[in-house]
């Protein structure tokens, strides 16, 4: 019965690719770009102000063909899958919690760029050039905690009190980065056993877990309209920035981060070659342009990150985001061959 | 002899497209990855295949994954068909931008949608305020997350499938004396079926593979196996295992892809072109019965984006002061251009893809692949098979086009298994052409199947749903992606931003919905018919 159709699409069948050819060829011009560029890959919170980007690519004579890959460990994921055709001549964000793999991927290349020779203020296992470091702390909604009278925690045992425990949300640390942090704050604070044991305590205490950072800050913390939990993994800048982005002027954070013994992870983030990449040269000048005194002001209030050039002056709202003097971290050797079998073994204590 | 040899590969010929672009999109990048991830991880293959039913753990995972599916679909299915009911045979002023609010869900940014939903129910939200009970952490809130996002899909269809029903088969049963509730399920039912099989097929594919909302709103514990098949690739590169996940979970859903494409071709009847006009309620039971609809409509569906809207309203002129942002104004763009883009390829692809199906049953099941097959392995597969077109436009609108084809090829799989063959058949015996008789009275017959379906490919792809799987770049940034990065950083300001451009992108979403249904609606508003 329905043949005419069939036959009246056996005809139109070229006219149809020739459409679909058009919508592709189309909006392939959209990518159009220019020959000399410059692949930059980035995790999703990598920002740079604009105006030091162009000036940038100005003075290299280059064009930035920046590229956002997820979250850093996502992001390194996608480098080494794709390390026989690399996607990128240089890459931003590999942090100390994922050099090791990275560095036993092999997909990295040293560099001779001037800022791989400076002193920093945090380190990163060569050929990683660290750009800026920063804290995984347990955030707190000082209103909440003022208006019940209730002490804040003062170390993890404290926090692995039922009654504390219930108050806290976590990031899952398979799914994000701060919650994978503060896990391994936990367990190079602890070792693995007595780690695990306090993980089991929190999960009895009836501790939260959310998928990432987003998730918990924003729908679980107490700040949060729909949120029940005011204490949150979040970083030790954090108040800090609430601070930079109230609505009214305000002259104290409404946010606090508690430095607690075995709590506090220092995440550096560092930039690097990529092995196999284009545009060495230019992948030169950008690093040294991250390490400039320029990017280096301007990081610290657009990604809140404490700068790895040691001279560069702090901003001011820094003020409040006072740095941890103690934190703790595994041996990168450890984080490299345990890292996977950790977070596994963290699922099954708190959720299975 | 002719005729049957075109009858016979005519399909073939029509289905290249659609299979080329899902070959090219979907299979080899996935075939690629799961290749991969078989050289990585040479010997013990038993063991790999039987992980995942061995594990206890993973095991719940995928049977927990169809059970919050089936439980999803069981709700709307009793809280969607005498919505559609009403919807279908009542004229309300208004009727119009309910069916269209009601597609919303499908466009904001999951976490605003979990943000919404809090400030409802939260521990903090309004019901508890009013003192109604707190929903946190449990599971009804997962539970009502997924309602939340699949009611409209059931609503949707439904009303469409009831506005098909034959008048003048209504009118003889009703004179033979049947009760409105008999001739509900002896004529209105029946033809009913079809179109809530498709609904609820689609709804239990969202659900099973779903990561979305629900999972934000039941917390952890409540992963699906979509969660698993995503930590494994995106964070521990464990190719192997996640890929034999995967293949589990295909042949589970894709299992019941076919069956469903089976019973689908079964059921299938063309319809009459009578339709029942809609007319204003009349008695009071009437009118109750479009209140208590409405009410269970705006509390499932709307409520959560009206929280969002009164929220970002009360951000006042500081708030709104993003939207003269040069970055906003770059974000409407982008969501515009790429949006547009996919969704004429989506149309396209959907349209070949339902007239080439309409006989073949396996190719009615692959409509559904896209649907089935994680969208983790397919971005990173791409990646792996494309490296030099990574964060490439083409390559992004395609991938958008692959997750919001399936719902034209549904949908205008539905309208043709309704299509009335006679007035086919009559206009060939009359002289008719094939081109006329397609552009004269397929065409248009088709019309309203072909909008619902392009209204929600165009919902998917301005609310890409996997926006944050592909890779980006700083100048392509959408609302959605502009949304995420906001909520990505502490601070009030970029909370309230969040909620401001949720609402210009709810907006967009409706502006987009009126220029591809407006006269669909309205003409059935005016009571013709199209026959």
């Amino acid at each position: 019965m329905n043949h005419g159709i069939f036959s009246l699409f056996r005809r139109t069948h070229p006219t149809l690719i020739a459409a679909a050819l058009a919508v592709i060829v189309s909006s392939a011009s959209l990518a159009a770009d220019k020959p000399v560029e410059l692949r930059v890959l980035t995790h999703s919170s990598f920002a740079i102000p604009k105006p030091l980007l162009a000036q940038f690519e100005k003075e290299a004579g280059v064009k930035l063909r920046i590229v956002k890959a997820g979250d850093a460990g996502e992001m390194l994921n996608k480098l080494i899958l794709t390390r026989a055709a690399p996607i990128a001549d240089v890459v931003f964000g590999i942090d100390n919690a994922l050099a090791s793999k990275a560095l036993a991927a092999d997909i990295l290349e040293s560099t001779s760029a001037s800022a791989s020779q400076r002193k920093s203020a945090a380190p990163l296992p060569a050929p990683l050039v660290p750009v800026d470091y920063g804290y995984v702390t347990v955030n707190y909604d000082k209103a909440w905690f003022a208006k019940r009278s209730i002490a804040l925690p003062k170390t993890l045992d404290d926090l692995a009190q039922p009654a504390m425990a219930k108050l806290l949300v976590v990031q899952n640390p398979a799914t994000s980065s701060p919650g994978y942090a503060f896990l391994l704050a936990t367990i190079g604070a602890m070792g693995e056993e007595k780690a695990f044991d306090w993980w089991a305590r929190m999960r009895s205490g009836g501790v939260k877990v959310a998928k990432g950072w987003s998730e918990a800050y924003y729908t679980n913390f107490s700040r949060a309209e729909g949120g029940a939990y005011p204490l949150v993994i979040s970083y030790a800048t954090s108040p800090a920035a609430e601070l930079f982005y109230s609505k009214e002027k305000i002259t104290e954070p409404p946010t606090g981060s508690l430095t607690l013994a075995g709590g506090v992870f220092r995440q550096v983030e560092g930039v690097a070659l990529v092995k196999g990449g284009q545009s060495r040269m230019a992948a030169e000048k950008f690093i040294d342009f991250l390490r400039s005194n320029a990017v280096q002001q301007q990081l610290q209030t657009e990604m809140w990150m404490y700068p790895a050039e040691v001279s560069v002056a702090r901003a001011d709202v820094m003020k409040f985001a006072p740095e941890p003097t103690k934190f703790d971290t595994p041996s990168e050797k450890d984080i490299a061959e345990k890292g996977s079998a950790w977070v596994a073994r963290w699922t099954k204590v708190v959720l299975k | 002899m002719r005729a049957s040899f075109q009858n016979r590969f005519a399909p073939w010929l029509m289905a290249g497209l659609p299979l080329l672009f899902l070959m090219l999109m979907l299979i080899a990048p996935v075939g690629r990855l799961l290749l991969e991830g078989a050289w990585s991880k040479p010997g013990d293959a038993a063991s790999l295949w039987l992980a995942p039913w061995q594990d206890p753990y993973l095991r719940w995972r995928m049977l927990w994954s169809a059970l919050q599916a089936a439980f999803t679909c069981g709700v709307v299915l009793v809280v969607g068909v005498p919505i559609a009911w009403v919807l279908a045979r009542f004229e309300f002023r208004g009727r119009s931008w309910v069916l269209r609010a009601l597609m919303l869900p499908f466009v904001v940014p999951t976490l605003v949608a979990a943000m919404g939903v809090l400030v409802l129910f939260g521990p903090q939200g309004w019901v508890v305020q009013w003192g109604g009970p707190s929903l946190g952490d449990t599971p009804y809130l997962l539970l009502y997350g997924n309602v939340f996002f699949n009611l409209c899909v059931l609503v949707r269809a439904a009303t469409e499938g009831l506005e098909q029903v034959s008048a003048s088969r209504m009118a003889a049963a009703r004179t033979l004396g049947a009760t409105p509730w008999r001739a509900f399920w002896r004529v209105e039912w029946p033809a009913l079926l079809p179109w809530l099989m498709s609904a609820l097929c689609l709804v239990f594919l969202y659900c099973f593979s779903g990561f979305g909302l629900a999972l934000v709103l039941g917390g952890q514990h409540y992963a699906t196996v979509e969660v698993e098949i995503y930590t494994l690739v995106a964070h521990e590169l464990q190719l192997a295992q996640a890929g034999v996940l995967a293949l589990w979970v295909l042949l589970f859903t894709g299992g019941l892809a076919w069956t469903y494409a089976w019973v689908e071709s079964r059921l299938a009847g063309p319809v009459r072109a009578d339709r029942i006009a809609r007319r204003r309620p009349q008695t009071a039971s009437q009118w109750l019965a479009l209140a208590a609809a409405l009410v269970v409509l705006v509390f499932l569906c709307l409520a959560p984006l009206v929280a969002i809207v009164m929220r970002a309203a009360q951000t006042g002129a500081a708030g709104w002061a993003v939207l003269l942002n040069p970055d906003t104004l770059d974000a409407v763009w982008n969501t515009v251009r790429f949006s547009a883009s996919a969704l004429v390829l989506a149309t396209l692809l959907g349209l070949v893809h339902a007239l080439a199906a309409q006989r073949v049953i396996w190719l009615r099941t692959l409509v559904f692949l896209p649907f089935v097959v994680s969208p983790i392995l397919v971005a990173f597969g791409l990646l792996l098979l494309y490296p030099r077109w990574t964060a490439s436009a083409p390559l992004l609108i395609a991938a958008y086009a692959l997750l919001a084809y399936p719902f034209v090829a549904k949908s205008v799989a539905a309208g043709l298994d309704a299509m009335p063959p006679h007035l086919l058949a009559a206009a060939k015996i009359l002289g008719a052409n094939p081109w006329r008789v397609f552009w004269r009275i397929t065409f248009p017959l088709l019309l309203p199947a072909l909008r619902r379906g392009m209204a929600f490919a165009a919902a998917t792809a301005v609310g890409e749903f996997a926006v944050t799987l592909f890779l980006s770049r700083p100048e392509w940034a959408t609302l959605s992606t502009l949304i995420y990065e906001h909520l990505g950083r502490p601070g009030a300001t970029h909370h309230d931003a969040a909620l401001v451009l949720s609402c210009v992108l709810m907006a967009l979403a409706l502006a987009v919905f009126m220029a591809i249904e407006r006269p669909s609606l309205r003409s059935r508003t005016d009571g013709e018919t199209y026959a």
